[in-house]
């Protein structure tokens, strides 16, 4: 049975948790005392009253929480987070269409970082804080960031967890949830204010620096500047920025046992991170052939041709979105290698979307232990992934998902053919939304927004975005008869 | 606290869960990953999929600050090799399950110390213990004794013959009382009862005593007329079988009734040594009709022990349809504890939670400081030791206003068991035993 009282009071504490978000990005508005004021002041009382009478409501509620109760709360979670992170932008009258404005905030808290503004520069201080905190929030998950910093849930922690981050891989730092996600997110902040620090080296104010290195780290992509990490024109930055996107899209958990616990080694010993390495290297290569080689007729020379290529490609790959250069100019080659570099996406347990890498690398063993199982019929082939053993039922998974995500971009597809999109704009569109990248191909590419989808178009893309960032199965999950039957 | 249990079977698993809900940092290791799958998606806890005998896997776990380590495989070699480990590595404390009796030998502990192994627990011998001391004292549910000192916890069932019927229990007799009830159990519900509540005919009843205050208890239930039990049919002879012989009184005559021929004269050998009078059948425990030849009439008491926890309660049943009125049943299933118990079958014996409360309370040793609960009826009892200067040294314990639900049964003070009346005054260092309904205990961490 669905225990909806403690679905009510955990969304209400989640709900005031966004509320003091909001409260911050107000103190931003406060600070520069633009526009955004009113809007935010009541967005926060709308989210307070909202988070409190639920949680009122839920006060009583058993302490019992199910499998299917962990996923109805991240489900509902991420979409009222929207809802209501999207009022700031009406009210203030910044995106005054609602769909727009779900749109923007959706891409936000997905850290998509795809956007339908045309004149970013026009927002308040305080709302483009707002649009890039959405962004830090999503980057490791909205219940992950609740987790961490409230003890509230007691014993529903363990399903909310399972319900948020279905990956391939699962490694816990710490006994305890809390814990583990307590220390993640400090390796997450360290990054952060790192990324921030250095940005200010590079002669950035304080307010870009913090709203760009949220954005960077969380892999998201959102800029206060139309022309995004472009406006600066400073090699230093865009090589900081290319370095910290690359440091978001590796496992977090990797991440902490090199830095506080100094096994460097284990950096160099992961298999998916050797792969994703190898993977960026092969891309920079090409995109950077193509470039400078006078083949193509583009003619940079070769520092600037290396610099744009490794920034768009690891800005792709680790689904930022962020652009130095629109690669819609480029060599048609390199758009099959971004296009895949999309599809793919960075490492399991970081900030990024897409199929990850290591379940390609899974893949390939697969494929490649076929051709062996022809020849030597009855041998045992193990598969291995950091000296651990992938079982049958894992591959099943694996291929279950593989078959789910590549028939959601091929629907996705079609919608958005029949919506007038070209093919390549319609491919591009589903896969950038669903592995939550940002910019995409044409008309949609990072020198333009994304304002020409219809409104339709734009739910679509929001949905998207919001299965792809949950591994998809988590979201299609409370659209199947079986989950809503009482057995 | 951080926990490392070795070995995910029916002890570890049952620890690890009763412990994950108390907020300890548990580790869970088992070589069979069908066993840990299931487990960390639904409790907070970390699992590892490696023998727990290795040692590259021990030190992943973290074994070096870890307070206590827990062999409970089902080998009791791999326990303790485990358990040598992990003190080697630093790991503060160990327990190891083990299937030998004779290496409960207090003369073998120092040995087993020095070899890294600090205690040992054999299940067996525990379960054993609870049938024996049931058969001895036939009119007690439920035995608890208490950490150390002569305190025990029993459960009776009232019938209408009891004294103490109906009478608030501020008349009864005040302080001059030998016994403090702590709980009562009515139908679904669980009781902390104040001076103003009532006991009810089939009450089940938690007394907290001294020891040698039982027979007083016995006088006021009304039960002193239970039969003195002189013959006792168990049917199903693994270890706990042997062990209870072992355990009771040698007057006791006793039965075995065992399927499997060999174990029979397993069980023959095993007891021959100590010259038990023990008759062993080879029959099938389940077929009343073929047991018409023991005469069933006899015995005052009947023992399943067997391994299906659905085929002892069934056939407690029929032993009460015979007229038997004491039975005992091992149920191995929580889920069946609580139906068992509506069917009227004495006592129930389960032997994991019996082994997991008993490591629990060595748990308690290691760090008494913290609040530790182990869940009874519906309502937790903890022990807890007052710290220095604590508010709950301040006052008598009737004036200290501690919340509704929550009644203080007892204490151990310098080893020796009291009860706790209205007047008496805590002191520091005193190890309080606690009743409260479940829930309640955050409420009373500020008083100790």
């Amino acid at each position: 049975m669905i225990n909806r009282l403690i679905i009510f009071r955990v969304m209400g504490s989640l709900i005031l948790i966004e509320a003091a978000l909001l409260l911050l990005s107000l103190g931003i508005g406060l600070i520069y005392q633009e526009y955004d004021i009113a809007a935010f002041l009541y967005t926060t009382l709308i989210a307070t009253v909202l988070g409190g009478t639920l949680w009122y409501v839920g006060r009583k509620a058993e302490n019992r929480m199910s499998r299917r109760d962990g996923y109805i709360v991240v489900a509902c979670a991420w979409t009222v987070f929207s809802l209501i992170g999207m009022l700031p932008y009406i009210i203030s009258g910044y995106i005054p269409n609602v769909a727009d404005a779900f749109f923007e905030t959706m891409s936000g808290f997905t850290a998509t970082g795809a956007t339908i503004l045309d004149n970013i520069e026009e927002g308040g201080h305080g709302l483009l804080f707002w649009r890039s905190l959405t962004q830090w929030l999503g980057g490791l998950g909205i219940v992950f960031f609740t987790l961490a910093v409230l003890p509230i849930f007691g014993l529903g922690e363990v399903k909310l967890f399972a319900a948020e981050s279905i990956g391939p891989t699962h490694e816990k730092l710490h006994p305890r949830i809390s814990t583990t996600a307590r220390r993640i997110w400090i390796v997450y902040l360290g990054l952060t204010l790192t990324c921030m620090g250095c940005l200010m080296l590079g002669g950035l104010d304080w307010y870009d620096a913090i709203c760009h290195s949220m954005t960077c780290t969380a892999t998201g992509g959102f800029s206060t500047y139309q022309d995004s990490i472009a406006h600066f024109h400073s090699p230093y930055v865009e090589y900081v920025i290319t370095f910290f996107m690359f440091a978001g899209s590796i496992n977090f958990t990797l991440t902490y046992h090199c830095f506080f616990q100094r096994h460097f080694g284990r950096f160099w010993k992961d298999m998916e991170l050797r792969w994703f390495t190898w993977i960026i290297i092969g891309a920079t290569v090409i995109c950077t052939f193509c470039l400078w080689s006078r083949m193509y007729h583009v003619n940079l020379s070769l520092e600037e041709s290396f610099r744009q290529a490794i920034f768009q490609v690891v800005s792709i790959v680790s689904t930022t979105g962020f652009a130095t250069a629109d690669y819609n100019m480029w060599p048609h080659v390199t758009w099959s290698v971004l296009a895949c570099l999309m599809f793919m996406g960075g490492c399991a347990g970081s900030t990024v979307g897409g199929f990850k890498v290591i379940r390609i690398v899974m893949l390939v063993k697969i494929a490649y232990n076929e051709f062996r199982h022809i020849l030597h019929p009855n041998a045992v082939i193990p598969i291995r992934i950091n000296e651990k053993v992938i079982d049958g039922g894992m591959r099943t998974t694996l291929c279950a998902f593989l078959f789910v995500y590549l028939l959601t971009i091929v629907v996705a597809t079609i919608i958005f053919n029949f919506m007038g999109l070209a093919f390549s704009e319609a491919i591009g569109v589903s896969l950038s939304s669903l592995s939550n990248v940002g910019p995409s191909f044409g008309r949609f590419g990072p020198e333009f927004s994304w304002s020409i989808l219809p409104n339709a178009g734009k739910i679509l893309a929001s949905f998207l975005m919001l299965i792809g960032r949950l591994e998809i199965f988590a979201v299609l999950l409370l659209f199947t008869p079986q989950f809503w039957k009482n057995r | 606290m951080k926990i490392i249990i070795g070995g995910a079977g029916a002890v570890g698993t049952h620890l690890a869960q009763l412990l994950s809900k108390e907020k300890q940092d548990i580790v869970l290791m088992d070589e069979k990953i069908e066993r840990l799958q299931h487990l960390s998606s639904v409790f907070d806890l970390m699992v590892i999929n490696a023998s727990p005998t290795s040692i590259m896997a021990q030190k992943n776990a973290g074994v070096a600050n870890a307070d206590m380590f827990i062999g409970v495989t089902p080998d009791e070699s791999t326990n303790m090799t485990c358990c040598m480990i992990a003190s080697n590595l630093g790991c503060k404390k160990t327990v190891a399950r083990i299937d030998n009796y004779e290496y409960l030998d207090p003369q073998i502990s120092e040995f087993f110390r020095h070899l890294g192994v600090n205690s040992l627990v054999y299940p067996e011998l525990l379960a054993a213990r609870e049938v024996a001391n049931t058969l001895q004292t036939s009119w007690i549910r439920q035995w608890w004794e208490v950490g150390s000192g002569d305190l025990v916890m029993i459960g009776v069932k009232l019938r209408e013959n009891a004294q103490i019927l109906n009478t608030p229990l501020k008349d009864l007799g005040g302080s001059e009382l030998p016994y403090h009830i702590v709980a009562i159990r009515r139908g679904d519900e669980t009781i902390i009862p104040n001076g103003n509540d009532m006991l009810l005919n089939q009450d089940l009843v938690y007394f907290m005593a001294n020891k040698k205050n039982l027979s007083k208890i016995q006088v006021v239930c009304g039960k002193e007329a239970y039969p003195e039990i002189k013959n006792v049919l168990i049917v199903g002879g693994d270890r706990i079988a042997v062990r209870t012989v072992d355990l009771l009184d040698p007057s006791i005559h006793v039965t075995i009734i065992e399927q499997d021929e060999k174990r029979c004269d397993q069980i023959n050998e095993l007891l021959a040594k100590k010259g038990n009078k023990v008759l062993v059948v080879k029959g099938d425990g389940r077929n009343f009709a073929s047991l018409e030849d023991i005469n069933i009439n006899k015995y005052q008491a009947f023992v399943a022990l067997t391994g299906s926890a659905e085929v002892n309660i069934l056939s407690c049943l029929a032993a009460h349809k015979e007229g038997i009125v004491k039975t005992v049943a091992k149920v191995e299933k929580n889920e069946y504890m609580k139906m068992a118990e509506d069917l009227d079958i004495g006592t129930t014996i389960n032997k994991k939670n019996i082994a997991a409360g008993s490591i629990y309370q060595k748990l308690l040793a290691a760090d008494v400081a913290n609040m530790k609960t182990l869940e009874l009826a519906n309502a937790d009892v903890a022990e807890l030791t007052v710290g220095p200067n604590a508010k709950i040294t301040r006052k008598p314990v009737k004036d200290l206003g501690l919340p509704k639900g929550v009644t203080i049964g007892g204490m151990v003070r310098d080893g020796v068991g009291m009860l706790v009346q209205g007047n008496t005054v805590l002191q520091e260092g005193d190890h309080v035993v606690i009743f409260c309904l479940s829930n309640m205990i955050n409420k009373l961490e500020k008083y100790f």
